[in-house]
């Protein structure tokens, strides 16, 4: 669609380029956290005015609950670097870092401008295929059917990461909530009506993924976001023990089960019937928003600085 | 039949979530078993390959341009076969002593690393091979962080630079799609015509797998975190994941942007590789500490590799045909698998030797050329390898690449590979000599040791193996080159 | 100039410039911050190129949401580490230390 920038747009991108130079440049790490929950924001706005509404959900919860929690938790752990000033560097090495990187970036920003206006895209192929894929959202149906194998990489991934930053915990012991040591009453109470409204909406989330923007990917960031906020107030967020453990597994073991059933008994790897492809992609994604949420707020409470080990580090 | 090319990736990383609520007791022998498993459909790939040629596999079954298309042809079979045969003798290094490991998590994130190279060596999409990528990036990051204290920094380093050049890769990605919409690799090289936009997308590209492959100068990252991570994963990593983004550098080069490097950019790549031998071997000549000499040596021989761009002439889709070509082909991957056994068998040696000696400087191994000789053996095996000595596989290699300098024309390359030899054979003698009964000049005075403490046969032994492998296959290695000569294009697969 | 050039030409300029800031910042924090803002950069790109079309194109779509997925699990991994770092008394892992001996 080629729409003439409009003064909104340039406001945003300008906002954008903003944010993100404060985030980056300036010298308080707690400033810097700030301004980019800022940048985090405008970006899902940006997202949503480029007809990728999928995507600035997605952003949106992230940046602003998981990502923007996690960061805002290191920072106030240490507001200022352990380190003390960054150390000095030469004025003329500075001068040459920025001439390079200022001319990388023009560069890179030519070949983008290059690019045609309107090359082939895979949207029509999708489009055509979207019957016979099990759900009616594009998005969805590229990202668990079409190109499913990806999804089942990354979902690996996340598990992976979790399950490196829980052997990361201090004295490998996992706490399964954040011992808050002094809860606002008015948050407190808050969050005893939040939660169940969000929990609600994720479970809404990923079941219209089939049909509109949503799907487990949303629907897992912000539970992820909902076990966060019970963890900040002191209430058990996490399945305990090794429980945890499985719940961080299962998604990719669904996936890997899925993988292993359409290789041995179907008609290939992951390929999915359209008889079946709707009600499979519905209950694989019900496992991957558990695992997603799992994941991501292990994560959280692992690293947090209010969980209930101290920095006296066990010997590892 | 070819599910063997999804069966590859996903069945290690089933490994992986198997040991991540195993058990510990049931640890090791679990993974071995996984592992023996892995390396049976390794087996297998190679085998299908060598009998019918490049194999494909349409995930979900849409393929091209929609799906996800997994490929394998001659190099492919070779990397994950090299990946199989490194992993495996690792994991049965490793159940040898706790010491080497770094912690219960070794067992499950070894085997997703392993998940994570095989799923870019099968990988026939862009944007699959990033997210494969990644995989192994944050596995490998985690099992260097194993190390203990000393090696959170370099892992955290690690990660940073990875996800770096991740991320110039996937800029690169975004580029080509946006020029040819599709992610596949065959379809996107089919489409791609010069430009700003495919001119950028190489550079992007070319960097960042740089990057991720310690090529000098970007290769700061690597020394401290191959040298801090536990003794088990440091081959893991100098053997197999560095190698991984040189392959998808090759593929990228041969396949997507066919012809379009012009003369300049191999050549540069060529002579930052030399850079990186000369630089690399002079490091590893000064270091104290053996396992950072081992990692040196590792920046030094990964710059050889980068000898494959300025030698093939023409890198488009198709047999390259000239005698040069084929050489370099065959000196590059000879050099891959030469340098993957003999560091692994290094750096289990040095691993051996610190469980012995309790460190790894090199004034504290004074005496272990008697009292530990099977590993000191194992470590100069190795070392005959790398410096290129004949008959060793490593000679192979080398030879392959001289022959392919004079016959392109580019002499300089030959002095470069004489040289690197030189310096290799000197810092493989220096570690050798330390190791010596007599007091090592060079080093802090330090009080000969008692007897060192003992180290398992199983560790000692796979340490041996593989220098001995070092040795042995550069007397066989007429089959592997004729299987690896093959044309780098996947586009016949069927 | 279109919306599109606009914001290709930013996501560009964010991802060298927070990449350059990543690789030079000291904080071990602040380059967590830059690596998600070079992230976000070239997310930028990829939303641009797939709202070139008349009808959005999803496969990019798919390709962020997956990226920044990825990108929250690196950044967790690497908070994680950091937080190791940190609470240690002595910083530097120079070469002379003894102890943790791999």
């Amino acid at each position: 669609m080629m729409m003439a920038a409009t003064a909104f747009d340039l406001v945003l991108v300008l906002a954008l380029l903003a944010s993100a130079g404060l985030a980056l440049f300036l010298p308080r790490r707690s400033t810097a956290a700030v301004m980019f929950c800022v940048f985090g924001v405008l970006l899902a706005t940006l997202w949503a005015r480029m007809a990728a509404p999928d995507v600035a959900l997605a952003e949106a919860i992230l940046g602003a609950g998981v990502t923007g929690a996690l960061l805002i938790d290191a920072v106030t752990a240490h507001p200022k670097a352990p380190d003390g000033s960054p150390a000095v560097r030469r004025r003329t090495h500075w001068l040459a870092i920025a001439t390079l990187a200022a001319v990388i970036a023009v560069g890179i920003a030519a070949a983008t401008l290059a690019l045609p206006d309107s090359a082939p895209g895979l949207a029509e192929a999708v489009e055509e295929r979207l019957g016979s894929s099990g759900v009616d959202h594009p998005v969805t149906a590229v990202l668990l059917n079409f190109r499913g194998y990806d999804t089942l990489l990354e979902v690996a991934l996340l598990a992976i990461a979790a399950l490196a930053v829980l052997s990361l915990a201090p004295g490998g012991e996992m706490p399964v909530a954040a011992e808050a040591l002094d809860v606002p009453a008015p948050l407190d109470a808050l969050t005893r009506l939040i939660v169940p409204v969000v929990v609600l909406f994720a479970g809404w989330l990923l079941v219209a993924g089939s049909t509109r923007p949503g799907g487990a990917f949303q629907s897992g960031v912000l539970l992820a976001g909902a076990m966060i906020l019970l963890a900040l107030t002191g209430r058990p967020a996490l399945p305990p023990g090794s429980w945890l453990r499985l719940a961080l597994v299962a998604g990719v073991g669904s996936y890997l089960a899925l993988s292993g059933l359409t290789a041995s008994g179907g008609r290939g790897l992951l390929v999915l019937d359209e008889e079946w492809a709707g009600f499979a992609i519905l209950a694989l994604e019900t496992v991957l928003t558990a695992s997603i949420a799992v994941a991501l707020a292990g994560v959280f409470v692992a690293s947090s600085r209010s969980s209930r080990l101290t920095a006296r580090e066990a010997p590892r | 039949m070819t599910t063997l090319l999804g069966a590859l990736p996903l069945v290690p990383l089933t490994g992986a979530l198997v040991l991540a609520v195993a058990p510990p007791r049931r640890a090791p022998a679990l993974t071995l078993g996984f592992g023996v498993a892995t390396t049976a459909l390794a087996m297998a790939l190679i085998r299908a390959v060598g009998d019918s040629g490049p194999q494909a596999l349409d995930v979900g079954g849409w393929g091209v341009p929609l799906g996800i298309t997994l490929r394998a042809d001659a190099f492919s079979a070779v990397m994950v076969g090299l990946t199989a045969l490194s992993s495996l003798a690792v994991i049965g290094y490793a159940t040898g002593s706790d010491r080497v490991r770094g912690g219960p998590m070794f067992w499950p994130l070894t085997l997703a690393l392993w998940a994570g190279l095989n799923a870019v060596y099968v990988a026939g999409d862009l944007f699959n091979a990033y997210v494969a990528l990644e995989v192994m990036g944050v596995s490998a990051v985690s099992l260097v962080a194993l190390g203990g204290s000393s090696a959170r920094r370099p892992a955290l380093r690690y990660l940073y630079v990875a996800v770096t050049g991740s991320l110039a890769y996937l800029l690169g990605v975004a580029l080509v799609y946006g020029e040819v919409g599709t992610l596949d690799i065959v379809a996107a090289g089919e489409s791609l015509s010069a430009g700003a936009a495919a001119t950028g997308a190489l550079g992007l590209m070319t960097v960042g797998l740089a990057l991720k492959t310690a090529l000098f100068p970007l290769h700061a990252w690597l020394p401290a975190a191959h040298a801090s991570a536990p003794s088990a994963v440091s081959p893991l990593m100098s053997a197999l994941v560095v190698k991984a983004s040189f392959y998808l550098l090759v593929r990228l080069w041969s396949d997507v942007f066919g012809g379009q490097a012009g003369a300049a950019l191999p050549q540069l790549l060529g002579l930052l590789g030399a850079a990186a031998v000369l630089w690399g071997s002079g490091c590893a000549l000064r270091e104290q500490r053996l396992k950072r000499v081992v990692a040196y040596s590792t920046v030094a021989q990964l710059g050889y590799l980068f000898l494959l761009f300025p030698l093939l002439s023409g890198l488009g889709p198709g047999a390259p045909d000239s005698t040069a070509s084929a050489a370099a082909w065959g000196g590059m991957v000879t050099l891959v698998l030469a340098h993957a056994v003999a560091k692994s068998a290094m750096f289990l040696a040095a691993g051996n030797l610190v469980v012995a000696y309790g460190s790894d400087d090199l004034a504290a191994l004074q005496g272990a050329a008697s009292r530990r000789p099977m590993t000191v053996m194992a470590f100069a095996l190795a070392g005959v390898s790398l410096a290129g000595l004949p008959p060793s596989f490593g000679f192979v290699g080398k030879w392959q690449l001289m022959q392919a300098s004079l016959a392109s024309g580019q002499w300089w390359w030959l002095a470069l590979l004489l040289a690197g030899g030189l310096l290799t054979f000197g810092y493989v003698v220096r570690v050798v000599r330390a190791t010596y009964d007599r007091p090592w000049h060079g080093g802090p005075e330090r009080p000969p040791t008692s007897e060192p403490a003992r180290v398992p046969r199983r560790m000692e032994a796979t340490a041996l193996g593989l220098g001995v492998l070092a040795i042995v296959l550069g007397l066989t290695s007429a089959p592997i080159l004729e299987f690896a000569e093959a044309p780098a294009s996947v586009a016949e697969a069927p | 100039m279109t919306r599109l050039d606009v914001v290709l030409a930013c996501g560009a300029v964010l991802a060298v410039l927070a990449t350059a800031r990543l690789l030079t910042e000291r904080d071990l924090v602040r380059a967590v911050i830059a690596l998600n803002i070079a992230s976000g950069g070239v997310m930028m790109v990829l939303i641009a190129i797939a709202s070139r079309a008349e009808l959005a194109d999803p496969v990019p779509q798919a390709m962020v949401l997956t990226g920044i997925v990825i990108t929250a699990a690196v950044t967790g991994l690497a908070l994680a580490l950091i937080r190791r770092i940190e609470a240690e008394p002595h910083d530097e892992a120079g070469p002379g230390r003894q102890d943790d001996e791999p």
